[in-house]
């Protein structure tokens, strides 16, 4: 088994100093790892990556990051990236790391993510260049997810984004801002190459726990979702034995 | 709604979303009585306050109503077993 933390959309600056530095703090006493899903800051200024890194830098887990559309926002996605990566974490866009945690090969695959809506009501390439553009850029996130989720050789695989994959995590956001919120391409990327989680962030109203169209799970752990400094998964694989043990133990109730 | 307050929220939106004290997208705007009240949570009371002002220069004659509260972390509750 392997225990996950999970947490984004933490939104820092500077007026954000010690907010999670407790909780963070003792993370290690409950998991093996955290994962923040991107929104490291509220307009993406190096500054404010700098004060999360200070936060980062009491937590004796490994910690893996992607960053969010607000770290974009004033042009310096490399400055946010950098002090993430001054202060232990791993950052991941169309990226993958292989984490070794008591001999068990965690692998991430880690991209923001992006738009243009769901099944039966989304953007499709055509007409405008800014249209396909917007689309396209969807389009090839997804596919760097695939191949980065696929190439893992790792006993559990975990696919971390920033948008949504699935509309299940939205329920509570407003319907017509669907199609900024995520993408049904990323989900279809994550079923194809298969994973254990998918975890985002990005719908501050949406809730936690949604599954891709092939049951996989997908938790949404944006800080106003959770209200809480983050969330733990026990990822565990059952051999085919304990799993007939299970089945059989359901039926006979 | 008004046809006016209709634009009046884009514009509210569009100020919040923009101004570099603010950069929040998720603050509920709504318009009634005459009054423009601020729904939801932030992560500060600094940045509660300072919606409020970007509201109220964006639209300077309306009475801005702060209803934002500031968000409490959590302790992490029980973890999720997730297996196949």
């Amino acid at each position: 088994m392997i225990r996950v933390a999970a947490i984004a959309d933490v939104h820092f600056s500077m007026d954000s100093r010690g907010r999670l530095r407790d909780h963070w703090s003792r993370l290690h006493e409950s998991a093996d790892v955290l994962l923040i899903g991107g929104d490291l800051t509220t307009h993406g200024e190096r500054e404010q990556a700098r004060v999360l890194a200070e936060e980062i830098s009491v937590v004796q887990v490994p910690v893996v990051v992607v960053l969010g559309n607000h770290d974009y926002h004033s042009d310096d996605a490399d400055g946010v990236r950098d002090e993430m990566e001054r202060a232990g974490a791993v950052v991941l866009e169309g990226e993958s790391t292989t984490l070794q945690v008591n001999g068990i090969r965690l692998g991430v695959a880690g991209a923001k993510g992006f738009g243009g809506g769901f099944a039966g009501a989304c953007g499709s390439a055509f007409g405008e260049p800014e249209m396909k553009a917007f689309v396209r850029h969807t389009e090839r996130i997804a596919a760097r997810l695939y191949d980065e989720l696929n190439g893992l050789q790792a006993d559990y695989r975990v696919a971390l984004l920033h948008y949504s994959p699935v509309k299940e995590t939205l329920a509570g956001e407003r319907l017509e801002i669907y199609p900024f919120l995520g993408s049904y391409l990323l989900a279809e990327a994550i079923d194809k190459a298969g994973a254990d989680l998918a975890i985002h962030g990005h719908a501050h109203l949406g809730q936690e726990k949604g599954v891709t169209a092939r049951g996989l799970p997908v938790r949404n752990v944006a800080l106003p979702v959770l209200r809480r400094a983050y969330a733990v998964y026990n990822l565990e694989h059952h051999s085919a034995h304990e799993a007939d043990e299970m089945a059989e133990a359901v039926l006979a109730q | 709604m008004n046809t006016d307050y209709q634009y009046l929220v884009g514009r509210i939106q569009a100020a919040l979303a923009a101004h570099p004290r603010t950069n929040k997208l998720d603050v509920k705007i709504m318009i009634a009585g005459g009054k423009v009240h601020l729904l939801g949570q932030t992560a500060t009371e600094e940045r509660r306050l300072a919606i409020a002002e970007v509201v109220a220069e964006a639209v300077p004659d309306m009475d801005v109503r702060n209803e934002l509260t500031v968000m409490v972390i959590g302790s992490p509750c029980q973890a999720e077993d997730i297996c196949d």
